[in-house]
């Protein structure tokens, strides 16, 4: 730094007048660059998670996560003004105290239609690569417009949204803040509500304190762990339930679309119509087990409406199609069987160990919570 | 009473044959490898594309336990005709380079470009298309990686979709 301001001195006292304001000029346009990336009002917001989620994610350069972003992010995340009737927020469809979804099979809109698909958790989105059941959408920021703008659901133009919120006294000053612009767009607004996404980690359940060697499991837990890791093989007697396959790893979701063998003729296209290959039909993403137990109803289309009928699904009632996943083919606890055929114990030794993916932090924690005054608790 | 009814029954099955044949040869001939990142020609290749490459076998034992003889294209020839730094091009930063294999599901696995290359091993990574003379099912085909060296099949990777090429950035 030192040798910096000699040089600059040195510089600015030796060099006729043209020089130094040119060099003004440099380092004016320069800071304007920097600016644009981060504004120099606000602070970084540090994502804090235990180091086996690993790091393979990406923030998009134009959109830092900062402490003024995140804040902004959680009151428009709370905020029904962002809705055509002023009566719906994202919360509507993704309650915290549910692990961010709603309890229902289908979410009412703002015109009082039903969503096509099941309201999805909202945890542990920083390592998501492919939003929606489909993975038809890159990032947050992109995923964000969909809910906002459709008319099934908050049915709001986003232009309509920045108008509405630059006549409150509440958000011009927390956007400026934010964004440094005098001015809501509807991409800020987009950009807040993902800065705030992405803070929502889920990483401290009980099986996060196992991992880390501060909790004890109960015995029926142990075997459901193990059976949920291993693959069955009859022949050499080992038991499983072969779940770790797709939802293996300490985030319990691995970034894939599968077939999971619900109908043999699929009335939802799943992934084919994202990528209209036919080899994709019925393909839908492999969604997070995290809190599990606080996100029914189940599947895309929220079929089942308790865990039991998930595991008897994947145990003895998968569906035979064309696109039906491989690894749901032929896998079997018996010497020739064809499903699973998971005994009652260990149907129930499986749900104690799912039971210690809920993360009661993560539902209680007041970073996460409404904002806003409530007036009619 | 009970032949009427096995011949029905053989009839549904005999259409459900033909339809599941159907789909799957429909859903051969639309799928689609794309080959991208550090390249000078992106490539958009169809199984029908593959047949002016030279064409290799490996017999391999799969996951099933039981041999089989994959039939395929050298890996190398087609990031060649797309363009990519190889033979006496990979050298210098061109080291740092990876190749990102995907699939239909999203599952992914890499390789370096060295890895690949015929200057580098013996070993001749296939992209096949048939096993023991029949093309590659549904589920598995059209488009699968065979690296015969690799002990493990992991990286033996079904449904290929996309190779990109790209360098290690850190």
């Amino acid at each position: 730094m030192a040798v910096m301001r000699n040089l600059l001195k040195t510089v600015l006292q030796n060099n006729q007048g043209w020089f130094k304001a040119s060099l003004g000029c440099a380092v004016f346009i320069s800071c304007g660059l920097v600016q644009g990336f981060q504004n120099k009002n606000t602070e970084p917001y540090v994502l804090k998670f235990p180091t086996n989620f690993g790091s393979r994610y990406v923030i998009p350069a134009d959109n830092p996560t900062t402490k003024e972003g995140v804040y902004l992010g959680r009151l428009l995340f709370y905020e029904k003004a962002l809705s055509a009737n002023n009566d719906i927020s994202c919360e509507s469809c993704h309650q915290q105290k549910l692990a961010f979804t709603d309890g229902k099979a289908f979410s009412t809109g703002q015109d009082g239609s039903l969503t096509a698909r099941n309201s999805m958790s909202l945890a542990n989105l920083l390592w998501v690569r492919n939003f929606f059941w489909d993975g038809r959408s890159p990032g947050l920021e992109d995923q964000a417009r969909f809910p906002l703008t459709d008319a099934h659901e908050m049915g709001q133009p986003l232009s309509e949204s920045a108008t509405k919120l630059m006549n409150t006294r509440l958000y011009p000053p927390l956007f400026k803040k934010a964004f440094g612009s005098n001015v809501i767009t509807g991409d800020q607004i987009l950009k807040a509500l993902s800065q705030f996404e992405r803070t929502l980690i889920s990483a401290g359940s009980d099986y996060d304190k196992y991992l880390a060697g501060n909790y004890q499991p109960t015995a029926q837990q142990v075997r459901g762990l193990q059976l949920f890791d291993s693959s069955p093989d009859a022949k050499r007697g080992i038991r499983g339930a072969n779940c770790g396959h797709c939802h293996g790893g300490v985030k319990t979701f691995k970034e894939l679309f599968h077939n999971n063998g619900l109908d043999s003729i699929a009335t939802d296209l799943g992934r084919e119509y994202f990528t209209g290959q036919s080899a994709d039909r019925a393909r839908f993403r492999v969604p997070t087990l995290r809190n599990i137990m606080l996100t029914a109803p189940y599947m895309h289309d929220g079929r089942f409406s308790t865990i039991e009928q998930v595991l008897d699904h994947y145990s003895e009632h998968i569906r035979k199609s064309p696109t039906l996943s491989t690894f749901l083919q032929d896998v079997s606890n018996e010497t020739g069987g064809n499903n699973l055929a998971l005994t009652k114990n260990e149907k129930a030794d499986l749900t104690a160990f799912l039971g210690m993916l809920t993360d009661s932090s993560f539902i209680s924690n007041p970073a996460f919570s409404n904002p806003h005054p409530v007036i009619n608790p | 009473m009970s032949e009427p009814k096995f011949s029905s029954y053989r009839i549904a099955v005999n259409f459900l044959l033909l339809l599941s044949i159907a789909f799957s040869s429909h859903a051969q001939n639309k799928a689609i490898l794309s080959v991208s990142g550090e390249v000078t020609m992106p490539l958009e290749l169809k199984l029908t594309d593959l047949a002016s490459f030279k064409q290799v076998s490996h017999k391999v034992k799969d996951r099933d336990g039981k041999e089989h003889e994959f039939t395929g294209v050298p890996l190398i020839g087609i990031l060649e005709k797309a363009g990519v730094t190889t033979g006496s091009k990979l050298r210098g930063e061109n080291l740092a380079k990876y190749v990102l294999i995907s699939a239909a599901d999203g599952y992914e696995v890499l390789y370096s470009l060295a890895e690949i290359d015929s200057d580098f091993t013996d070993q001749v990574i296939i992209l096949a298309t048939a096993k023991d003379g029949q093309l590659l099912g549904t589920g598995e085909g059209p488009f699968r990686i065979i690296t015969p060296n690799d002990k493990k099949p992991a990286r033996w990777i079904r449904e290929v979709r996309s190779i990109k090429v790209m360098f290690a950035k850190n």
